[in-house]
């Protein structure tokens, strides 16, 4: 049944993508005759920044360090606009007891030093990195390695055995970087490994120069990249101060804008906008051991009913964000449940629910422009419903101590990953005595719902896609109506680029930023 | 009421660029002191909606929450007032006292003190600001203890000098030979010589740390609530696109302006202050 | 003569061993530590890592230890001229300074020598015309010049000259991944780049050399000799140059080595602002993500510069002074 269903996923996404270029030349000339010039190599700069050696082990721990390395070094799968898409394995198989992945690797795959890769290699990556976990390690959960064994059927086949039957693990499996055996193998301290050799994957760009105290990077199409052609040739990433006078002067071909600036780009052909889908976001974190009140659902939903999150985005996001929700997973979210509980900017009806009452709280945030911001807009408008709040702002580093430590009242966090697997609600809301809390999320201090914690552990276990979608799905309107903790919006975005220099621009499923996106730069049409 | 009546005699004696400082500086006193009263509309509560430009109802125009920005700026202006005068006051007083007694008792004391100025200029003020305010929790109480913690070795080192000269006059010679204490000679002897330089030092590190403040708030190390021109500047200059939109006309050049001219006004009271004193001596 | 100058090298010890003292405890005593993440900047996606990772990250940088071990092993390696590997940029902090400072040191200096000669030559000005009109517009342009915050005058320079005109590049040090046909080309690329930092720095620094030289000038100039010299009927000019600066000298020379500190702190803001690649932007970057190691490096040199410049500009005014014994 769930080999059927593995299967059928492989056949629909590979005849929806189509991987020009691993079969055949014929579309190089397509993708340069849609850049005008024939001639001279596609260059793509854009905005730079120090995200650190683009090795899995020595980038720093940000979004824009991560993709740089991506770019160098494949994974078995590639995270597409719709899912999951094959990539250094061609195909996948799950066991029933869905305790056995057995993956199938593409042929003619070539490490940047020119060395074949192998099952071996794939091998080799998952047991280096049980050993020594790269900066984004994706290979645990709740904090336990859930890799049992890696073993090579053959030249082109990995198996590997699970501890448990989790509904999770293929995009964690997927998403592991493959590191060459023959390089590695030697490395005992692999922080400390950078060498050009470090840099060596079988990604479709390899890294020419890095300038580290400029942050500056240029990255160079593979010539004997196994997948699809390289639209752009040369990728820099380069110094700005300002990216939208960079972009401006023509230094970078692409930049975040705002909205106040928007019309100056929409209407001018030249430009053109894309709108990014809302995968960070701001909430709002209550602390119910340090303040039991909060263990009062109706206080809760007061909270829900007296912030107005329009006027949020409207004079913080300056509309390029949407109102969060408050079954927390944000609109643009494949399993997205539209018809969960929302609450409406009603203060009469926080008024009723708090029967009265008045309270005084602590609210914590960081001292970014945009959270310093909120908190005061949080200020005016709940105390209009009675609710006085005190704000106290610190630096980043501070504020997220005081998280871990459990140290406020209320707090105001921003983090993006909103967009990844539904099981993010699990680490976020499920109380569990015996595990320690994942410090990402730092659960909701004091909140326990037996239900939620139910469902949370159920769509873990549930391998069924469509069985598990329902669980995802009453779990949300279970925690629209509960309410533990307030998301306020989701930032959108917009990014202006000159269609006319480069415009393969895409997103991923589950991640707002196209320039993070491998896919973009290569020759993968839809 | 004696060094009142000098003083006011003192500032007839201003230039004119003196007394024009003079008279900025106390308009500056005046916005702080009536911040509540002298603008129609709150500092802290929107009152119409947001970036509209300067006109009869907003005088200033307002920032991107629609918050009327002169109400913002008179009352930025009492918050600089007080980290003026609190780490005027504070690392003034405080310094004047260490430089006494280290000029005054001198040998391990004032090696010490030496020692310890020395470490002041090398250690950065930055991290010990953000470690300070989490001792203490955010705010312009601990901003003004840091300012001063990093600006009273100014006052101290100069003191300290005039008071190793003032030590050898001969009538303080002859006081202490007739048996004065130390606290007799400082308020007697020692306080009316080192006055006038105080004075000067004082309102350097008056107009210093209003630029400090300023400068921190713009690093994103102030205290992001406390609302001084530092902090409205702060949030200009950190909005994104600011310089393609036509809000930076009056977002950015209405605090700048508020910062420079009181700063200068100060340079100019100082220099008059300076030039009298000097003539004095 | 070197016995006082041996006690006042080791007093000049005792200061930095405090300093490396505090420089050790007060990064520790910030709150956090480098391994959490719980949030990002806007639109920013970071790692998060689970316990085991962090005990292991911690104990991989020797952080599990007691303080106090830490504390005697950081003492050891500073003396055997280890001074750490960075834990968030992971590079030795040596080889991430090394590359940094140049571009600090360059731009100070420059900024230094700038103003000072700036300073010097419109000081001596003001003080040959002294309250004349050249004299008061000066006085009062300086003034106001020096009052005015760094960063203010960075921004309006990077709006006005960099963006409006496009005089300027608007950031980094030097083109990234330019072809330059000679040296003289890259050196025009960096010397272009360096420009408005150096224009800032040295704006900041001109009022404070303007007012010291045309105060050491004035009293240089009513001296008796100088009496003298105008009266032999010498050129202006020679008058100044020659004989009022060698005298006015001292204090000038002085402040150029203690306000190297100084120009540091103004630095930090300055690159900040032109995203330029020195050690000021590295350091409240290492403060933002608690890189301890860094920090402590980074606060290090600059307190042995410090005192280095306070040393030397002790041992000029004595040389120099010979009043001083």
């Amino acid at each position: 049944m769930v080999k059927r269903i593995a299967k059928r996923t492989v056949a629909i996404l590979l005849s929806a993508i189509i991987l020009a270029g691993s079969t055949g030349c014929g579309h190089s000339t397509l993708s340069e005759n849609k850049n005008g010039n024939q001639d001279r190599p596609v260059v793509v700069n854009l905005e730079g920044g120090d995200w650190g050696y683009p090795t899995p082990f020595s980038h720093y721990a940000r979004g824009p360090g991560l993709y740089k390395m991506t770019l160098i070094f494949d994974s078995l799968l590639e995270r597409g606009e719709e899912g999951y898409i094959p990539w250094l394995a061609e195909d996948w198989d799950i066991s029933e007891d869905g305790l056995t992945y057995t993956f199938t690797l593409r042929e003619n795959v070539k490490w940047q030093d020119g060395q074949p890769m192998t099952a071996e290699d794939v091998k080799f990556s998952f047991e280096y990195f049980a050993e020594y976990p790269p900066v984004f390690s994706d290979l645990t959960v709740d904090g336990k390695h859930f890799i049992q064994s890696v073993e090579t059927v053959d030249e082109k086949t990995v198996k590997l055995k699970v501890e448990k039957p989790l509904a999770i693990l293929l995009g964690k499996i997927g998403s592991t970087r493959i590191i060459p055996k023959h390089i590695w193998e030697k490395v005992e301290d692999p922080q400390k490994f950078n060498t050009p050799e470090a840099v060596i994957g079988t990604g479709p760009y390899v890294l020419k120069d890095y300038i580290k105290e400029q942050g500056a990077y240029q990255f160079e199409a593979f010539k004997d990249f196994w997948g699809p052609k390289q639209r752009v040739e040369i990728l820099q990433f380069v110094p700005v101060s300002d990216s939208i006078l960079a972009f401006d002067n023509g230094e970078i071909d692409l930049t975040r804008i705002t909205t106040d600036i928007l019309s100056k780009y929409q209407s001018n052909e030249e430009y053109k906008v894309l709108r990014n889908p809302a995968f960070w976001g701001y909430r709002l974190l209550f602390n119910m051991e340090r303040r039991t009140e909060f263990k009062d659902k109706k206080i809760r939903q007061a909270f829900a009913h007296a912030i107005d999150k329009d006027e949020l985005v409207e004079k913080i996001a300056r509309e390029a964000a949407i109102p969060a929700n408050a079954g927390y997973l944000p609109v643009g979210h494949i399993w997205h449940n539209a018809h969960a509980k929302n609450y409406g900017f009603d203060i009469e009806r926080a008024k009723q629910l708090l029967d009265g009452e008045e309270f005084s709280f602590k609210l914590l945030t960081g001292n970014s422009n945009n959270e310093v911001r909120i908190a005061e807009l949080l200020k005016i408008s709940l105390a209009k419903a009675g609710i006085t709040l005190s704000i106290t702002s610190t630096d980043f580093k501070t504020r997220d101590a005081a998280v871990k430590r459990g140290d406020y009242e209320i707090v105001l966090n921003g983090h993006g990953g909103w967009g990844r697997d539904a099981d993010i609600l699990r680490t976020m809301y499920l109380t569990e005595k015996t595990s320690n809390r994942s410090p990402a999320v730092g659960g909701i201090p004091g909140y326990d719902n037996d239900r939620i914690n139910v469902l949370c552990r159920q769509q873990l276990f549930e391998i069924d896609a469509a069985k598990r979608k329902e669980i995802i799905f009453e779990l949300q309107e279970l925690i629209a109506e509960e309410i533990p903790q307030i998301p306020l919006y989701n930032t959108t975005g917009y990014i202006v680029f000159r269609p006319a220099a480069f415009d393969g621009w895409k997103y991923m499923f589950d991640h707002h930023g196209v320039t993070h996106n491998k896919l973009s730069y290569l020759d993968v049409r839809q | 009421m004696k060094y009142v009546k000098q003083g006011m005699k003192n500032i007839k004696g201003f230039t004119l660029m003196g007394k024009t400082g003079m008279a900025v500086v106390c308009v500056v006193l005046f916005l702080g002191i009536f911040s509540d009263r002298l603008s129609v509309h709150p500092y802290n509560l929107p009152s119409g909606s947001a970036f509209e430009a300067p006109g009869p109802v907003h005088w200033l125009g307002t920032d991107d929450l629609g918050i009327d920005l002169w109400a913002q700026i008179c009352f930025g202006a009492r918050v600089s007032m007080i980290i003026g005068f609190g780490t005027a006051l504070l690392a003034g007083i405080g310094g004047s006292l260490i430089g006494i007694c280290s000029g005054y008792f001198g040998g391990l004391i004032d090696k010490i003190v030496m020692r310890v100025t020395d470490i002041i200029i090398v250690l950065p003020d930055l991290p010990t600001m953000i470690v300070l305010g989490a001792f203490f929790g955010p705010g312009i109480r601990n901003i003004i203890i840091v300012l001063a913690l990093f600006s009273w070795t100014v006052p101290a080192r100069i003191v300290r000098s005039k008071i190793l000269s003032v030590k050898e006059e001969k009538y303080v010679v002859a006081a202490k030979n007739y048996g004065a204490k130390f606290w007799h000679l400082t308020i007697r002897h020692f306080l009316p010589n080192i006055l006038p330089v105080v004075m000067v030092s004082v309102i350097r590190l008056f107009s210093k740390a209003i630029v400090a403040e300023a400068g921190l708030a713009f690093l994103g190390l102030g205290d992001p609530t406390s609302k001084s021109w530092g902090l409205i500047l702060n949030h200009a200059v950190n909005f994104r696109g600011i310089y393609f939109t036509d809000y930076w006309k009056w977002w950015i050049v209405g605090p700048s302006a508020a910062i420079m001219l009181l700063v200068t006004a100060i340079a100019f009271i100082c220099r008059d202050v300076e030039k009298i004193v000097n003539s004095k001596i | 003569m070197r016995k006082r100058m041996l006690a006042k090298i080791s007093e000049y010890l005792m200061t930095l061993l405090v300093i490396i003292t505090l420089n050790f405890f007060i990064p520790r005593l910030m709150p956090g530590d480098p391994f959490t993440f719980l949030s990002s900047d806007e639109g920013q996606v970071t790692v998060t890592y689970s316990e085991e990772q962090i005990a292991k990250y911690k104990a991989y940088y020797g952080l599990d230890k007691p303080i106090l071990v830490q504390y005697t092993s950081y003492i050891s390696n500073l003396l055997r001229g280890n001074i750490g590997y960075s834990i968030y940029y992971n590079d030795h902090v040596s080889t991430i300074i090394g590359k940094r400072i140049r571009w600090t040191i360059s731009i100070v200096i420059a900024a230094i020598v700038i103003s000072s000669l700036t300073g010097i030559v419109l000081g001596s000005l003001s003080a040959w015309n002294r309250n004349g009109v050249l004299d008061k517009g000066l006085y009062t342009l300086m003034m106001t010049l020096s009052e005015i915050p760094a960063f203010l005058i960075g921004i309006g320079f990077l709006f006005i000259l960099a963006a409006k005109l496009g005089w300027f590049p608007l950031a980094g040090g030097m083109k990234s991944f330019a072809n330059y046909s000679s040296f003289a080309d890259r050196i025009m690329d960096i010397l272009h780049h360096a420009f408005l930092p150096v224009l800032t720095l040295s704006v900041v620094r001109l009022g404070e050399f303007y007012l010291l030289a045309r105060n050491s000038m004035i009293s240089v100039l009513t001296k008796d000799y100088m009496r003298t010299a105008r009266a032999k009927g010498l050129g202006k000019m020679r008058i100044i140059f020659r004989h009022g600066l060698k005298n006015a000298m001292l204090p000038i020379v002085t402040r150029v080595f203690l306000s190297l500190g100084a120009l540091f702190g103004g630095a930090i803001l300055v690159e900040n602002v032109f995203h330029y690649p020195g050690v000021g932007r590295l350091m409240r970057e290492a403060v933002m993500v608690r890189d301890y190691v860094l920090v402590q490096g980074i606060f290090l040199l600059v307190a042995i510069t410090v005192l280095t410049m306070n040393l030397i500009a002790d041992i000029i005014y004595r040389r120099l002074d010979p009043r001083v014994s």
